[in-house]
Protein backbone atom coordinates (compact mmCIF):
# COMPACT_ATOMS: atom_id res chain seq x y z
CA UNK A 1 0.00 0.00 0.00
CA UNK A 2 2.34 2.75 1.15
CA UNK A 3 6.14 2.01 1.31
CA UNK A 4 7.88 4.25 3.43
CA UNK A 5 12.07 4.52 2.04
CA UNK A 6 14.36 6.78 2.52
CA UNK A 7 13.19 9.16 -0.53
CA UNK A 8 9.42 9.05 1.16
CA UNK A 9 10.14 9.75 4.25
CA UNK A 10 12.33 12.64 3.48
CA UNK A 11 9.81 14.17 1.16
CA UNK A 12 7.16 13.69 3.75
CA UNK A 13 9.40 15.26 6.36
CA UNK A 14 10.10 18.01 3.94
CA UNK A 15 6.49 18.67 3.01
CA UNK A 16 5.05 18.39 6.76
CA UNK A 17 7.72 20.96 7.71
CA UNK A 18 6.44 22.87 4.50
CA UNK A 19 2.18 22.56 6.18
CA UNK A 20 3.80 23.12 9.77
CA UNK A 21 4.84 26.14 8.73
CA UNK A 22 1.65 27.32 6.43
CA UNK A 23 -0.06 26.56 8.93
CA UNK A 24 1.31 29.07 11.55
CA UNK A 25 1.28 31.84 9.14
CA UNK A 26 -2.09 31.31 7.73
CA UNK A 27 -3.81 30.14 11.39
CA UNK A 28 -4.83 26.98 9.74
CA UNK A 29 -4.61 23.47 10.98
CA UNK A 30 -2.94 21.33 8.91
CA UNK A 31 -5.47 18.59 8.42
CA UNK A 32 -6.60 20.21 5.18
CA UNK A 33 -3.43 20.43 3.57
CA UNK A 34 -2.52 16.83 4.96
CA UNK A 35 -5.22 14.80 4.05
CA UNK A 36 -5.10 15.93 0.40
CA UNK A 37 -1.57 15.34 0.46
CA UNK A 38 -1.61 11.71 1.67
CA UNK A 39 -5.49 11.18 -0.44
CA UNK A 40 -4.38 12.59 -3.96
CA UNK A 41 -0.20 12.85 -4.13
CA UNK A 42 0.27 9.41 -2.40
CA UNK A 43 -2.71 7.22 -2.74
CA UNK A 44 -3.13 6.76 1.08
CA UNK A 45 -7.08 5.73 1.80
CA UNK A 46 -8.37 8.83 2.80
CA UNK A 47 -9.60 6.72 6.31
CA UNK A 48 -5.52 6.28 7.35
CA UNK A 49 -4.90 9.98 5.91
CA UNK A 50 -7.13 11.46 8.09
CA UNK A 51 -5.89 9.24 11.13
CA UNK A 52 -2.36 10.59 10.47
CA UNK A 53 -4.01 14.20 10.08
CA UNK A 54 -5.55 13.92 13.61
CA UNK A 55 -1.77 12.44 15.21
CA UNK A 56 -0.56 15.47 13.69
CA UNK A 57 -3.31 17.89 14.95
CA UNK A 58 -2.67 16.42 18.61
CA UNK A 59 1.44 17.18 18.26
CA UNK A 60 0.57 20.55 16.82
CA UNK A 61 -1.59 21.42 19.30
CA UNK A 62 -0.10 20.22 22.02
CA UNK A 63 3.22 21.86 21.56
CA UNK A 64 1.71 25.24 20.39
CA UNK A 65 -0.26 25.27 23.22
CA UNK A 66 2.37 24.83 26.15
CA UNK A 67 3.05 28.16 24.47
CA UNK A 68 -0.17 30.21 24.62
CA UNK A 69 -0.98 28.42 27.50
CA UNK A 70 2.52 30.01 29.24
CA UNK A 71 1.72 33.25 28.16
CA UNK A 72 -1.85 33.60 29.12
CA UNK A 73 -3.31 33.76 25.71
CA UNK A 74 -5.68 30.48 25.51
CA UNK A 75 -8.34 30.83 27.78
CA UNK A 76 -8.33 27.49 29.45
CA UNK A 77 -11.17 27.63 31.70
CA UNK A 78 -13.50 28.40 28.06
CA UNK A 79 -11.24 25.89 26.70
CA UNK A 80 -12.64 22.86 28.84
CA UNK A 81 -16.24 24.24 29.10
CA UNK A 82 -16.01 23.77 25.39
CA UNK A 83 -13.88 20.29 25.16
CA UNK A 84 -17.28 18.51 27.02
CA UNK A 85 -19.19 19.49 23.76
CA UNK A 86 -16.52 18.99 21.13
CA UNK A 87 -14.88 15.77 22.31
CA UNK A 88 -18.41 14.14 22.12
CA UNK A 89 -18.67 15.89 18.58
CA UNK A 90 -15.66 13.92 17.92
CA UNK A 91 -16.34 10.30 19.03
CA UNK A 92 -19.69 10.36 17.23
CA UNK A 93 -18.11 12.21 14.16
CA UNK A 94 -14.85 9.33 14.14
CA UNK A 95 -17.36 6.75 14.69
CA UNK A 96 -19.56 8.10 11.57
CA UNK A 97 -16.30 8.03 9.71
CA UNK A 98 -15.85 4.80 10.00
CA UNK A 99 -18.92 3.45 8.61
CA UNK A 100 -19.33 5.98 5.64
CA UNK A 101 -18.01 4.82 2.70
CA UNK A 102 -14.11 6.53 0.90
CA UNK A 103 -15.96 8.10 -2.17
CA UNK A 104 -18.87 9.36 0.60
CA UNK A 105 -15.72 11.31 2.99
CA UNK A 106 -14.09 12.35 -0.08
CA UNK A 107 -16.88 14.39 -1.21
CA UNK A 108 -17.96 16.17 2.28
CA UNK A 109 -13.87 16.57 2.49
CA UNK A 110 -13.96 18.65 -0.72
CA UNK A 111 -17.05 20.53 0.19
CA UNK A 112 -15.53 21.33 3.49
CA UNK A 113 -12.68 22.14 1.67
CA UNK A 114 -14.31 24.89 -0.77
CA UNK A 115 -16.03 26.50 2.21
CA UNK A 116 -12.45 26.85 3.89
CA UNK A 117 -11.14 28.69 0.39
CA UNK A 118 -13.87 31.05 0.57
CA UNK A 119 -13.61 32.23 3.85
CA UNK A 120 -9.68 32.22 3.74
CA UNK A 121 -10.26 34.73 0.39
CA UNK A 122 -12.76 36.49 2.34
CA UNK A 123 -10.55 37.02 5.15
CA UNK A 124 -7.24 37.80 3.39
CA UNK A 125 -9.26 40.63 1.37
CA UNK A 126 -10.95 41.86 4.58
CA UNK A 127 -7.53 42.42 6.42
CA UNK A 128 -5.94 43.89 3.63
CA UNK A 129 -8.80 46.31 3.32
CA UNK A 130 -8.37 47.13 6.99
CA UNK A 131 -5.33 49.74 7.46
CA UNK A 132 -5.00 49.21 11.07
CA UNK A 133 -7.58 47.33 12.39
CA UNK A 134 -9.69 48.29 15.67
CA UNK A 135 -8.49 46.59 18.30
CA UNK A 136 -10.89 44.38 20.28
CA UNK A 137 -13.27 46.39 23.26
CA UNK A 138 -11.79 45.74 25.80
CA UNK A 139 -14.61 44.61 28.68
CA UNK A 140 -15.50 47.49 31.30
CA UNK A 141 -13.86 46.95 34.76
CA UNK A 142 -16.01 45.43 37.73
CA UNK A 143 -16.11 41.62 38.28
CA UNK A 144 -17.38 39.11 35.71
CA UNK A 145 -18.43 36.00 34.71
CA UNK A 146 -15.81 32.84 35.66
CA UNK A 147 -15.21 32.36 32.16
CA UNK A 148 -13.79 35.78 31.95
CA UNK A 149 -9.95 36.25 31.09
CA UNK A 150 -7.31 39.17 30.33
CA UNK A 151 -3.98 38.80 28.20
CA UNK A 152 -0.95 41.02 27.49
CA UNK A 153 -0.99 41.64 23.97
CA UNK A 154 2.54 43.08 22.42
CA UNK A 155 1.22 44.25 19.78
CA UNK A 156 -0.92 46.91 21.93
CA UNK A 157 1.20 46.56 24.97
CA UNK A 158 -1.26 46.65 26.98
CA UNK A 159 -3.54 43.85 28.61
CA UNK A 160 -6.84 43.32 27.13
CA UNK A 161 -9.92 42.24 29.09
CA UNK A 162 -12.86 40.70 27.84
CA UNK A 163 -16.09 38.96 28.81
CA UNK A 164 -17.49 35.30 27.46
CA UNK A 165 -20.76 35.28 26.32
CA UNK A 166 -23.16 32.89 24.75
CA UNK A 167 -21.74 29.87 26.36
CA UNK A 168 -24.91 27.50 25.45
CA UNK A 169 -24.96 28.11 21.80
CA UNK A 170 -21.30 27.96 21.73
CA UNK A 171 -21.32 24.69 23.09
CA UNK A 172 -23.93 24.07 20.97
CA UNK A 173 -21.95 24.37 17.74
CA UNK A 174 -18.94 23.31 19.27
CA UNK A 175 -20.27 19.58 18.99
CA UNK A 176 -20.37 20.05 15.30
CA UNK A 177 -17.12 21.40 14.92
CA UNK A 178 -15.88 18.05 17.35
CA UNK A 179 -18.27 16.13 14.95
CA UNK A 180 -16.25 17.95 11.43
CA UNK A 181 -13.09 17.09 13.32
CA UNK A 182 -13.73 13.48 13.67
CA UNK A 183 -15.36 12.71 10.23
CA UNK A 184 -12.56 14.51 7.97
CA UNK A 185 -9.40 15.08 10.55
CA UNK A 186 -8.93 18.27 10.24
CA UNK A 187 -8.90 20.25 13.85
CA UNK A 188 -12.16 22.25 13.74
CA UNK A 189 -10.37 25.36 14.36
CA UNK A 190 -12.32 27.01 11.26
CA UNK A 191 -15.38 26.65 12.93
CA UNK A 192 -14.22 27.29 16.64
CA UNK A 193 -12.06 30.55 16.34
CA UNK A 194 -15.15 32.43 14.49
CA UNK A 195 -17.58 31.00 17.27
CA UNK A 196 -15.15 32.27 20.32
CA UNK A 197 -14.84 35.67 18.38
CA UNK A 198 -17.74 36.26 16.76
CA UNK A 199 -20.07 34.68 19.45
CA UNK A 200 -18.60 34.39 22.57
CA UNK A 201 -16.96 38.13 22.46
CA UNK A 202 -13.47 36.91 22.48
CA UNK A 203 -10.56 38.68 21.02
CA UNK A 204 -9.26 37.31 18.10
CA UNK A 205 -5.92 35.87 19.37
CA UNK A 206 -7.20 34.50 22.22
CA UNK A 207 -9.89 32.60 20.47
CA UNK A 208 -7.32 31.26 18.01
CA UNK A 209 -5.21 30.46 21.30
CA UNK A 210 -8.23 28.80 22.98
CA UNK A 211 -9.16 26.99 19.78
CA UNK A 212 -5.78 25.72 19.26
CA UNK A 213 -5.61 24.72 23.45
CA UNK A 214 -8.81 22.32 22.93
CA UNK A 215 -8.71 20.96 19.25
CA UNK A 216 -5.66 18.37 20.82
CA UNK A 217 -8.34 16.91 22.81
CA UNK A 218 -10.90 16.18 20.42
CA UNK A 219 -8.68 15.07 17.90
CA UNK A 220 -6.83 12.72 20.55
CA UNK A 221 -10.86 11.53 21.16
CA UNK A 222 -10.90 10.62 17.61
CA UNK A 223 -7.20 9.22 17.45
CA UNK A 224 -8.50 6.32 19.87
CA UNK A 225 -10.81 5.15 17.44
CA UNK A 226 -9.09 5.31 14.53
CA UNK A 227 -6.62 3.07 16.18
CA UNK A 228 -8.30 0.85 17.44
CA UNK A 229 -10.24 0.05 14.13
CA UNK A 230 -6.60 -0.41 12.99
CA UNK A 231 -6.69 2.61 10.22
CA UNK A 232 -3.45 4.60 11.82
CA UNK A 233 -0.07 3.59 10.10
CA UNK A 234 2.72 4.22 12.57
CA UNK A 235 5.99 4.90 10.25
CA UNK A 236 3.55 7.55 8.16
CA UNK A 237 2.56 9.59 11.48
CA UNK A 238 5.50 9.42 12.82
CA UNK A 239 7.31 10.91 10.09
CA UNK A 240 4.39 13.68 9.65
CA UNK A 241 4.57 14.30 13.28
CA UNK A 242 8.12 15.10 13.28
CA UNK A 243 7.78 17.33 10.03
CA UNK A 244 4.78 19.32 11.05
CA UNK A 245 6.19 19.84 14.90
CA UNK A 246 9.13 21.41 13.43
CA UNK A 247 7.78 23.43 11.08
CA UNK A 248 5.32 24.60 13.28
CA UNK A 249 8.37 25.88 15.83
CA UNK A 250 9.96 27.11 12.52
CA UNK A 251 6.65 29.01 11.82
CA UNK A 252 6.21 30.44 15.04
CA UNK A 253 10.15 31.68 15.14
CA UNK A 254 10.42 33.22 12.19
CA UNK A 255 7.10 34.15 10.21
CA UNK A 256 5.46 35.47 13.34
CA UNK A 257 5.17 39.09 12.14
CA UNK A 258 5.20 38.07 8.62
CA UNK A 259 1.59 40.00 6.88
CA UNK A 260 -0.17 36.35 5.93
CA UNK A 261 -2.81 38.33 4.25
CA UNK A 262 -1.81 37.79 0.58
CA UNK A 263 -0.55 34.38 1.01
CA UNK A 264 -4.31 33.83 2.43
CA UNK A 265 -5.47 35.04 -0.46
CA UNK A 266 -2.96 32.99 -2.95
CA UNK A 267 -3.36 29.88 -0.98
CA UNK A 268 -7.49 30.08 -1.27
CA UNK A 269 -7.00 29.72 -4.97
CA UNK A 270 -4.69 26.43 -4.23
CA UNK A 271 -7.05 24.93 -1.76
CA UNK A 272 -9.90 25.66 -3.81
CA UNK A 273 -8.32 23.76 -6.94
CA UNK A 274 -7.20 20.69 -4.55
CA UNK A 275 -11.10 20.64 -3.54
CA UNK A 276 -12.07 20.50 -7.10
CA UNK A 277 -9.56 17.62 -7.26
CA UNK A 278 -10.99 15.75 -4.15
CA UNK A 279 -14.48 16.23 -5.48
CA UNK A 280 -13.17 14.62 -8.84
CA UNK A 281 -11.98 11.54 -6.81
CA UNK A 282 -15.32 11.75 -5.33
CA UNK A 283 -17.03 9.72 -8.11
CA UNK B 1 -9.08 29.07 46.59
CA UNK B 2 -5.68 27.42 46.96
CA UNK B 3 -3.36 30.76 47.43
CA UNK B 4 -0.45 28.84 46.83
CA UNK B 5 -1.68 27.51 44.12
CA UNK B 6 -2.43 30.06 41.20
CA UNK B 7 -3.29 30.39 37.70
CA UNK B 8 0.31 30.72 36.86
CA UNK B 9 1.09 27.77 38.64
CA UNK B 10 -1.41 25.47 36.55
CA UNK B 11 -0.36 27.12 33.73
CA UNK B 12 3.13 26.11 34.02
CA UNK B 13 1.97 22.52 35.19
CA UNK B 14 -0.26 22.22 31.74
CA UNK B 15 2.70 23.51 30.11
CA UNK B 16 5.02 21.20 31.10
CA UNK B 17 3.09 18.03 30.71
CA UNK B 18 1.84 18.85 27.32
CA UNK B 19 5.52 19.69 26.25
CA UNK B 20 6.56 15.90 27.89
CA UNK B 21 4.66 14.66 25.89
CA UNK B 22 5.34 15.67 22.68
CA UNK B 23 8.79 15.33 23.18
CA UNK B 24 8.53 11.69 24.90
CA UNK B 25 6.35 10.42 22.36
CA UNK B 26 9.57 12.12 19.70
CA UNK B 27 11.72 10.46 21.64
CA UNK B 28 9.94 7.40 20.66
CA UNK B 29 9.43 8.27 17.04
CA UNK B 30 13.06 8.67 16.78
CA UNK B 31 14.47 5.96 18.46
CA UNK B 32 11.91 3.77 16.20
CA UNK B 33 13.19 4.95 12.83
CA UNK B 34 16.84 4.30 14.19
CA UNK B 35 15.38 0.84 14.78
CA UNK B 36 13.97 0.61 10.93
CA UNK B 37 17.08 1.77 9.61
CA UNK B 38 18.57 -1.41 10.92
CA UNK B 39 16.12 -3.94 10.39
CA UNK B 40 14.91 -4.88 13.86
CA UNK B 41 11.35 -5.90 14.54
CA UNK B 42 11.09 -3.92 17.42
CA UNK B 43 10.61 -0.37 15.13
CA UNK B 44 6.94 -1.25 15.06
CA UNK B 45 6.24 -1.67 19.08
CA UNK B 46 8.34 1.79 19.79
CA UNK B 47 6.17 4.21 17.05
CA UNK B 48 3.28 2.67 17.93
CA UNK B 49 4.28 3.60 21.55
CA UNK B 50 4.68 7.21 20.31
CA UNK B 51 1.91 7.11 18.88
CA UNK B 52 -0.06 6.43 21.61
CA UNK B 53 2.00 8.57 23.95
CA UNK B 54 0.83 11.29 21.74
CA UNK B 55 -2.69 10.63 22.31
CA UNK B 56 -2.00 10.03 25.63
CA UNK B 57 -1.01 13.72 26.27
CA UNK B 58 -4.24 15.61 26.39
CA UNK B 59 -5.46 13.11 28.22
CA UNK B 60 -2.75 13.82 30.96
CA UNK B 61 -3.47 17.41 30.50
CA UNK B 62 -7.12 17.03 30.98
CA UNK B 63 -6.30 15.44 34.50
CA UNK B 64 -3.93 18.19 35.03
CA UNK B 65 -6.55 20.48 35.08
CA UNK B 66 -9.07 18.16 37.07
CA UNK B 67 -5.93 18.21 39.87
CA UNK B 68 -5.80 21.86 39.09
CA UNK B 69 -9.38 23.02 39.52
CA UNK B 70 -9.71 21.02 42.57
CA UNK B 71 -6.69 22.94 43.82
CA UNK B 72 -8.43 26.42 43.35
CA UNK B 73 -11.52 24.92 44.39
CA UNK B 74 -13.46 25.77 41.25
CA UNK B 75 -15.10 22.36 41.41
CA UNK B 76 -17.67 23.17 37.98
CA UNK B 77 -14.81 23.24 35.83
CA UNK B 78 -12.94 20.07 37.73
CA UNK B 79 -16.49 18.42 36.46
CA UNK B 80 -16.13 20.00 33.20
CA UNK B 81 -12.35 18.19 32.86
CA UNK B 82 -13.73 15.25 35.02
CA UNK B 83 -16.15 14.92 31.85
CA UNK B 84 -13.72 15.42 29.02
CA UNK B 85 -11.71 12.72 30.72
CA UNK B 86 -14.51 9.67 31.04
CA UNK B 87 -15.70 10.93 26.88
CA UNK B 88 -11.90 10.23 26.49
CA UNK B 89 -11.72 7.07 28.11
CA UNK B 90 -15.01 6.38 26.24
CA UNK B 91 -13.56 6.65 23.09
CA UNK B 92 -9.98 4.34 23.62
CA UNK B 93 -12.71 1.44 25.23
CA UNK B 94 -15.58 1.94 22.34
Amino acid sequence: MFDLNFLNFSLLAFFGFFIGILGSVLGVGGGIFIVPLLVLALGVPIHQAIAVSLVAIVATSSAVASVNVERGLANMRLGVALEVTTALGSIIGALAASRLSSNLIHFFFSIMLAAVSISMFLKGRRSLKRVSSGHFQAAAGGAGGALDSSFFDPSTGSHTSYRVKNMAPASFVSFFAGGLSGLLGIGGGVIQVPVMNLLCGVPFKAAAATSNFLIGVSAAASVFIYLRKGYLIPDLAAVIVIGVLLGSFAGMQILYKARSEKIQIAFSAFVFVVAVKMFMTAF
Amino acid sequence: MDENFSEKKLGKLIQRTLLSGVFLSLFFFFLGFVFRLTGSAAADGLLRTGVWLLALTPAARVIMLVYGYCRTKEYHFALAAFTVLSLLLVSALI
